[in-house]
């Protein structure tokens, strides 16, 4: 027998409500907008998610006003879903506490993920800390390295899985 | 204690915040699934339970991660168990798009005449005959385990959690502790999307139900698919 779907269905008081269909069909909206960034990047997201190290060859280096940062991530070429080695070099500043890092994906919000840094020399730190891996396929991670008081770098690359 | 204690509320309201945000993508279409296929009846104590299932399979791995306080260690062992979890949503979410369409019954499926074999066949056949809400708290056990990246965002926190604790019972106390609030954070998201896929003026659109269906089998796909290859 051919499932029914259209009766027995109880009514609820608030759906028949305009304001809730209007909020219905701005979610729906929104979910294919979210969906829809996840399937394809728009401009904006793809200026944010512009790759500016590639963290499988030696030292990336950037800087921000009298601010720069070497950031390395080892072992090589980097993989998601294992212990990773991050060894951090600033220039320009002294930072008031010890830096340290946030990793996460410029196309999605995957949570807190901090990498602390301990000092192993002068202006140099080094850190572990696991990049996950996300079942959308998107490849692009960012580190930012936060220098306390000073202002923070991010480094944008492409990890292996 | 002073490190561990701020990451519940933190990971909590993370939980809250990617729930709106990420979980929404992941597991709305499994959410929406479970609640059109309810139809009529009351879902507030299915997706309870089915919710239930998913933070305790959280709490779980949290327990884990905080008792070896190694990330890396647990997420390769259970890598494999993870990939059957996406496939398993996949073929779950097609077959309830295909029963809720209409256009192929769990009868025409898996007939009353036809003797599945394989172990699959059986399990789906159980899966259609049972009436009792019961059945959406192992679901949410199951899809738990589904991979994300939020979850093991909250993982590796858990593991650290561990990594820090004084000794085992007190990680795996972290780590359990970490991931149920991480979980309990997603609830209102999912809970939102089921009250909106059971909203009557939804329900008693014939073309609602097939859009729904065509979508829900084209997101099952898109699960395998992502299984697969995982």
């Amino acid at each position: 027998m051919k499932p029914s779907i259209l009766t027995g269905g109880k009514q609820l008081y608030f759906a028949t409500k305009p304001v809730l269909k209007i909020v219905f069909l701005f979610f729906i909206l929104t979910g294919f907008l979210v969906f829809g960034g996840q399937l394809a990047s728009g401009p904006a997201l793809a200026a944010e998610s512009t790759v500016n190290c590639d963290a499988h060859k030696g030292v990336c280096s950037q800087s921000s006003g009298d601010l720069t940062v070497s950031l390395e991530i080892t072992p090589q070429p980097v993989k998601t879903m294992q212990d990773l080695v991050f060894k951090v070099s600033i220039e320009g500043a002294s930072p008031a506490k010890h830096p340290h890092i946030d990793l996460g994906m410029p196309a999605m919000k995957m949570g807190p993920n901090q990498v602390s840094l301990k000092p192993t020399g002068p202006g140099t730190y080094e850190g572990t800390g696991v990049i996950v891996r996300c079942p959308s396929g998107k490849k692009t991670w960012f580190a930012n390295v936060i220098v306390p008081g000073s202002g923070e770098v991010k480094f944008i690359f492409n990890v292996i899985y | 204690m002073s490190f561990i204690d701020p990451l519940y509320p933190v990971f909590l309201a993370t939980g809250f915040a990617v729930g709106f945000g990420h979980c929404i993508g992941m597991c709305g279409p499994i959410v929406v699934s479970l609640s059109l296929n309810l139809k009529d009846k009351n879902l507030l104590i299915p997706h309870l339970l089915y919710n239930s299932g998913r933070v305790v399979t959280y709490g779980v791995l949290g327990g884990v991660m905080g008792a070896t306080g190694s990330f890396t260690l647990v997420a390769a062992h259970i890598a494999e168990i993870q990939k059957g979890a996406m496939i398993f949503a996949g073929v779950l979410i097609i077959i309830m798009g295909l029963a809720m369409s209409g256009w192929i019954s769990f009868g025409q499926v898996f007939g009353n005449s036809y003797n599945p074999g394989g172990f699959i066949s059986k399990g789906f056949r159980r899966l259609s005959q049972i009436k009792s809400p019961a059945v959406y708290f192992p679901i949410g056990l199951l899809l738990g385990l589904l991979p994300c990246g939020p979850v093991y965002t909250a993982l590796l926190a858990a593991a650290g959690a561990g990594m820090e604790a004084a000794g085992t019972l007190d990680g795996i106390i972290k780590g359990m502790g970490v991931m149920i609030c991480f979980g309990l954070g997603t609830v209102p998201a999912l809970f939102f999307v089921a009250k909106l896929a059971d909203m009557g003026w939804l329900k008693k659109r014939e073309i609602i139900y097939r859009i729904g269906a065509v979508l829900m089998m084209a997101v099952g796909i898109y699960f395998i698919i992502k299984g697969i290859r995982y």
